[in-house]
């Protein structure tokens, strides 16, 4: 651009040269004085340094000018760090904050599936009474797949994190189990090998596998010979062959689980999962048939669904009928692929780009203020060039080209920081789980950032720019005191204050919010407990291994530094409820009245081990046996709900033919999570659940102080001690798996915080740069009320006031935002 | 529309056209430099005319401007136009002098 202005100028000065050579030479030749051929010349030809102006007008000066502009506004800012630094990091944390938010929000919710036409990609799904997908059993899927005529072609899946083992090493993976259509459905190319095929999903011994680019990295360093190696899934007898590679864009159809192996689903299907058609375990896709809607496939499948469920309803037992028979399905966009962390987080996710919005807005002030103040010092300056006849429209040009550089180097620092916060927030939300979520900026989110940096540059450079250019030739020259930009200034610092109280306030409010679960009587204690769970290695026949976890809890309970070890089906508050219906000695229930209860099976010492008082009777014992008379323990509000205040021992409550008598009562506590109400619970002794393994249950142990995971060592030792085919499976702080329950509570708290405190610290820098403006802009009143006699305690008093009535401005609205909840739209469950 | 006509007889440089539309108007027309050039260069930058370095009849280094096909175009337009007008004016002063 250089290169060319220079060229243009210096060709434009030899043509201009060359006309007023010849204009002279032509009057020599007709015989006048060189001297006088030169004033003529000077005089017929004018001002040659307008003539050139002119011409470069004539041809365009945009692109000129916008360099010139460049350069002088590097020139200016580097004259000026403090308002470069101040500015561009302001800039960078609303940017950051919104870039990373809309990032989140692009992969949850915006991104489509890297496969053939996603538009055509349907869920075929039961849906629940929000309309939000439910799993779908392999029968309805087998069943759909061949008669659904308006989709041509469907597959299934179910995820897990199975045990393999890849040459005599055994690692845990994230796999999908699929059907044989699955990459068919998708249109997904490998990008080595070949992937799993229709004729791959059958019942023979080995089988076909694929894996991912990132486990091919990872596992394989991208090795060729990774194809053809072998493994085997524990608890499968199958031998696995890895045939092929899926492309690095692919993470799967799950998001937030990217499968590391994929295999077909046919030889992991327990014989239940194969049979039951009400097992929901699986995920259904199907592309539409040419020429179909998504409305005329939902059609198809309502009436088929119908069908489907009075075939089924038949062989169901006569009270599990009504319930079923008011499931409904639906063919739902599959273009976003499967999704359990978008209804998780959407909402919040939809609160904190509030949150942001109001962080940028809050930047955009303070980019004003500073740029005001900029402006006022600069008001010389301007003048100067208006006096010397720059247009306005040049000088906002002028404003508006230092926006831009400013936008551009906060809109880049931004970009990085987003880059950062998004990866924390993606780790809050997966709380310890494997959550791949690929935030990478994708075309989107980079136009949004350019997008929002841009706007934010000339929505806070176009008032203190048009306010500048308002000031008079005359008045800027005289280097009058008293601006115009008092108002504006007040108002800007009034809006960053306000603003920020809000932010400060809302931040209380999701701590409050956080705190308050926090100090919720559970029922009992989630602090200084492990848990952990077993796996097997080799076949472990049942009987056999009921006896090794008993042993197992048995030397747990002898082991210094362990208080107390049990075992418990459902683990209170990390999010799962086993619930039946149930008849209750001496109760009848009215019709329409809830007959559920809670159900949990627990090994002896659970409630000790807890810390859940037992109210009244006993606890189980060894003597609790599988074949021994069937007890329960009720909670209180069990016993209440049936039985008023009398004592409920000795009274039989049955549940699926089964009669158990109560042999005790505890003290309420929580169950699915806390943010639930307590509900009516019955546990039952674990030997009396005969359909679980040990390896079904979560076992605990209440270390004696300090971090319970330094037990787990200890833990490798005594398991095999029990038994050499059992294997630790995973091991966690109890108090770490309940707060997965409260994720979207705690990511709110922390974020809403952090934003808190970057609204403080720019609101600070704002008032700071504003009110030291001020400050300056009134040296010569402060002067002369000095010299009629103020005292410095007064002049400073006189600040004080100033800036705490602008303060006492901007807590009125954050008075007015206390008073709402912001948890109430996350709390809608 | 005089300096593309000019331009249309052959590759002329600025000096050429102000002193050939003085000749040819008799001293009538006389081009003034400052609104010559910012001219040309406008003629130019809308294609109607191209510039090319080229020696001139002293030796120096001119720039010469010839018509380009759009610039044709636009002269015989322009040059319709005007008969058209001059008729006009022509016709008109011819009735109010009878």
């Amino acid at each position: 651009m250089w290169l060319r202005k220079r060229t243009g100028d210096a060709q434009l000065d030899r043509e201009l040269r060359y006309h007023f050579d010849s204009l002279v030479r032509d009057s020599i030749a007709a015989g006048v004085p060189p001297d006088e051929a030169r004033r003529r010349a000077r005089l017929e030809f004018g001002g040659l340094a307008q003539i050139t102006e002119e011409c470069r007008d004539a041809r365009g000066r945009w692109l000129d000018d916008f360099g010139r502009d460049l350069r002088y506004t590097a020139r200016s800012l580097r004259r000026s760090p403090g308002f470069l630094v101040v500015s561009v990091l302001s800039l960078a944390l609303g940017v950051g904050a919104n870039t990373a938010i809309f990032s989140l929000m692009n992969a949850l919710m915006l991104r489509s599936l890297p496969v053939r036409e996603p538009q055509r990609l349907v869920q075929i799904t039961r849906v629940d009474a929000h309309g939000k997908p439910l799993n779908v059993s392999w029968q309805l899927y087998q069943y759909f797949r061949d008669h659904l005529k308006l989709i041509s072609a469907a597959t299934a899946e179910q995820d897990a994190r199975p045990v393999i083992v890849v040459g005599g090493a055994d690692e845990v993976v994230s796999a999908a189990f699929v059907s044989g259509y699955h990459y068919r459905v998708l249109g997904v190319e490998p990008v080595a090998g070949r992937l799993l095929e229709p004729g791959d999903n059958t019942l023979a011994s080995s089988s076909a596998a694929v894996i991912s680019y990132g486990y091919w990295l990872h596992r394989f360093g991208l090795n060729p010979g990774a194809l053809g190696k072998t493994f085997t899934i524990e608890g499968h007898s199958n031998l696995f062959t890895i045939v092929g590679v899926t492309p690095p864009q692919y993470h799967g159809t799950v998001l937030g689980n990217d499968p590391d192996i994929t295999v077909p689903a046919a030889m992991m299907l327990s014989a239940d999962e194969r049979n039951d058609p009400t097992l929901n375990n699986f995920k259904m896709l199907g592309r539409l048939a040419p020429g179909a809607t998504r409305q005329q496939a939902n059609a198809e499948l309502e009436v088929l669904f119908r069908a489907f469920q009075q075939r089924v309803a038949a062989t169901l037992p006569e009270q599990d009928r009504p319930s079923y028979l008011q499931e409904r399905a639906a063919v739902l966009s599959g273009m976003n692929g499967f999704d359990p962390l978008r209804d998780r987080y959407s909402e919040a996710l939809a609160v904190l780009m509030g949150v942001v919005a109001l962080v940028l807005l809050l930047v955009c002030a303070n980019l004003s203020g500073l740029l005001l103040a900029r402006a006022a010092s600069r008001k010389r300056e301007i003048s100067i060039r208006l006096a010397i006849g720059a247009g306005r429209e040049r000088l906002v040009r002028q404003f508006l080209t230092e926006s831009f550089v400013l936008a551009a180097l906060g809109g880049s620092a931004g970009l990085l920081l987003a880059r950062w916060f998004s990866k924390a927030i993606v780790t809050t939300m997966a709380n310890g789980d494997v959550v791949t979520l690929s935030t990478a900026p994708d075309w989107r989110v980079l136009s949004f950032t350019a997008v929002i940096s841009l706007l934010a540059c000339v929505l806070a450079g176009l008032a203190p720019g048009l306010h500048a250019l308002r000031a008079s030739v005359e008045r800027g020259l005289r280097q009058s005191r008293s601006g115009g930009h008092q108002r504006l200034g007040r108002f800007l610092l009034i809006a960053q204050l306000s603003i920020s109280m809000v932010l400060v306030t809302g931040a209380a409010l999701f701590s409050a919010t956080l705190v308050k679960l926090y100090s919720v009587d559970r029922g009992f204690r989630t602090q200084g407990v492990l848990t952990f769970s077993l796996r097997t290695s080799g076949p472990c026949p049942s009987e056999r291994c009921r006896t090794a976890a008993a042993t197992l809890l048995d030397s747990l309970n002898h082991l210094p530094g362990v208080v107390s070890a049990s075992a418990v089906d459902v683990l209170p508050i990390s999010g799962s409820l086993w619930a039946r219906d149930i008849e209750v000695e001496g109760y009848t229930f009215s019709a329409g009245e809830n007959q559920t209860a809670a159900f949990n099976a627990i090994a002896p010492k659970y409630f000790a081990t807890v810390e859940t008082p037992l109210l009244r009777g006993r606890e189980f014992d060894s003597h609790d046996t599988s074949t021994a008379r069937k007890v329960a323990v009720v909670n209180e509000s069990f016993a209440r709900s049936f039985f008023g205040a009398a004592s409920p021992l000795g009274l039989m409550v049955t549940c699926r033919q089964l009669r158990y008598e109560i042999v005790g009562v505890v003290a309420d506590a929580k169950y699915t999570d806390v943010k639930q109400p307590l509900i009516r619970t019955m546990y039952i002794p674990w030997t009396q659940r005969t359909e679980e393994e040990p390896t079904d249950f979560n076992f605990l142990a209440r270390a004696t102080g300090g971090d319970p995971v330094r037990l787990a060592p200890t833990l490798e030792k005594l398991i095999r001690e029990a038994d050499p085919a059992l294997r630790l499976s995973t091991t966690a702080a109890w108090s770490a798996v309940a707060d997965r329950t409260i994720v979207t509570e705690r990511m709110m708290a922390a974020l809403g915080s952090f934003f808190g405190l970057v609204a403080l610290i720019v609101a600070c820098l704002g008032i700071f740069g504003v009110m030291a403006f001020r400050v300056s802009r009134r040296v010569n009143e402060i002067g002369v009320r000095m010299a009629l006699g103020a005292s410095r305690t007064g002049i400073a008093k006189l600040v004080l006031r100033e800036a705490v009535a602008m303060l006492l401005a901007g807590c009125l609205p954050a008075r007015r935002a206390a008073g709402v909840d912001p948890m109430t739209a996350l709390r809608s469950e | 529309m005089l300096v593309l006509k000019i331009v249309a007889l052959e590759p002329i440089h600025g000096y050429g056209i102000a002193q050939r539309i003085r000749q040819i108007s008799e001293d009538v027309l006389q081009v003034q430099q400052g609104s010559l050039y910012p001219a040309l260069h406008r003629l130019e930058k809308r294609g109607w005319l191209r510039g090319e370095w080229g020696e001139a009849e002293t030796g120096r280094e001119a720039k010469f401007y010839s018509l380009t096909k759009a610039g044709r175009k636009q002269l015989e337009d322009e040059s319709a136009n005007w008969d058209r007008l001059s008729y006009a004016v022509t016709a008109i002063m011819r009735t109010v002098q009878e």
